[in-house]
């Protein structure tokens, strides 16, 4: 196991530093305010402006992905590599790697014909999946999903719903788990389906939480505009569309998911804060006294910094175990428990820290850093819960990790 | 016209269904105040108020007619 970076790896990042000091022009960032949809801003966001222009211009230097095979549009790259441009460039709220389990899981189980229509288009950042696994009463126990998907002769017809399909109403694609089987014990009967938003019969109408704030300024990790409910009415889709065989989508979703769990991403989207809080503390005075001063702050930002390394290392581990190709088991579930509770730990020590400016949302005077601090504090919670629950995480890390009986 | 299962309320289902504008990528839209409904069991139950959906998803034995 080696712990450090290749000369050609450390290269990169500064390669990639160099490229976006010069190319995040005030022009770029006042167009990235509103287009970022969780995990930053998205190539295929903004059409025809700055945004698309820089992204053009990432992809002409092969930095989007990477680690995604040639003959799908990706540079055969490898993981670490790819980890290292994702997390400079999420740095910068410019999301380059793929996000959301829809590539993965067409890689691993797709057909010929699915990987080569679907992965270039994700890469480009043409085509965007919004996640259909959760129903109103099938979230923790995915498996109890009622949405059916019923063949007839050469389409499947889907009637059924789902719950929190962030960025469907952005999406272009659906990326379905629905039950094609009800006779059979209930994670055996389950099948996922990719095709278009479009398709007659879906239908989207917004959900607002905590998590979702339109004032959300850019640099928010944990805000997302808004999340949805999606329904399908006699929706007919090809029988092409199924991903995987019939009746075996619990496997090709559950490992999609695990996939998505780690990457710098998932590290950054908790552990950003600290970075900020840092530069924060040690950029500003107050009353001509510096809190990065301050004993207590020092005190507390240096335990959050040790607990973000740890995080680093276990996102860095899981993405050099799928490297090599090793069996990945438990190691993304218990990187989905440790980054979001310690995002929940940094947002609420900086919120002791700034006091009542911090608390000020976007748009307020006096806000601090835009309010960036104050959004998080409301959506790091849901972070331990969305995406596989803190607990349901430690039910899977118990299970893989330790060899334990399921409860 | 529907009744929710659960007040006995009348529910426009229509529209409930109602497609008020769309997405980026084309699907119907529609309005959240305009009541919900629930798939369960290969039907549709529209509701006046999530309350009584959720009361509905609690015990749906209670509430669920053929």
């Amino acid at each position: 196991m080696d712990f450090g970076f290749t000369p050609e790896q450390e290269a990169l990042r500064r390669d990639v530093q160099a490229f976006i000091a010069e190319n995040l022009t005030p022009e770029v960032l006042a167009e990235m305010d509103g287009l970022s949809e969780g995990f930053g801003v998205r190539p295929g966001r903004a059409r025809g402006g700055h945004v698309e222009k820089l992204f053009a211009k990432i992809g002409a230097r092969g930095w989007l992905g990477i680690s995604y095979p040639k003959e799908y549009g990706g540079r055969d790259g490898d993981r670490i590599s790819q980890y290292i441009v994702e997390e400079e460039f999420a740095r910068a709220d410019i999301a380059v790697g793929l996000g959301g389990s829809g590539g993965p899981a067409i890689l691993a189980a797709g057909t010929e014909e699915q990987k080569r229509h679907f992965v270039p288009k994700l890469i480009s950042g043409e085509y965007s999946f919004a996640l259909g696994f959760t129903e109103p009463h099938a979230g923790a126990d995915l498996a109890s999903l009622q949405c059916r998907a019923v063949r007839d002769g050469d389409e499947y017809v889907i009637n059924g719903q789902k719950m929190y399909t962030s960025a469907a109403h952005v999406a272009t694609h659906m990326y379905l788990m629905a039950r094609t089987n009800p006779n059979v014990p209930k994670h055996r009967g389950i099948s996922i389906f990719l095709f278009p938003m479009d398709t007659p019969g879906v239908t989207v109408r917004p959900l607002w939480t905590i998590q979702n704030d339109p004032r959300a300024p850019i640099g928010t990790t944990y805000g997302t505009p808004r999340t949805n409910e999606t329904f399908f009415d006699d929706v007919r889709i090809p029988a092409s569309a199924l991903l995987g065989r019939e009746n075996e989508g619990w496997k090709v979703g559950a490992m999609g998911l695990n996939l998505d769990r780690v990457g710098a991403a998932r590290y950054l989207i908790s552990v950003r804060r600290d970075e900020d809080i840092v530069n924060f503390t040690k950029s500003t005075r107050f009353d001509g006294y510096s809190p990065a001063q301050d004993p207590a702050i020092r005190d507390k930002i240096a335990e959050l910094w040790i607990e973000a390394q740890v995080c680093r290392l276990m996102t860095m581990r899981s993405m050099s175990i799928v490297e090599h190709g090793g069996n990945f088991t438990y190691e993304g579930s218990a990187e989905k428990v440790w980054a979001p509770e310690h995002g929940v730990r940094t947002t609420e020590a900086i919120a002791q820290m700034l006091g009542p400016y911090g608390q000020l949302l976007n748009g307020s005077p006096a806000a601090v850093e835009r309010g960036v601090f104050a959004h998080n504090l409301m959506g790091s919670f849901q972070s331990g819960i969305n995406h596989g629950s803190v607990q349901v995480m430690h039910d899977q890390v118990a299970r893989r990790g330790l060899d334990m009986p399921r409860s | 016209m529907a009744q929710c299962p659960v007040c006995g309320a009348t529910v426009d289902e229509a529209a409930a269904r109602a497609t008020t504008g769309l997405t980026a990528h084309g699907a119907s839209e529609t309005d959240p105040t305009k009541g919900t409904r629930q798939f369960h069991e290969g039907k549709w139950y529209y509701f006046d108020s999530l309350e009584c959906r959720s009361k509905f998803l609690a015990h749906p034995e209670t509430y669920a007619k053929d």
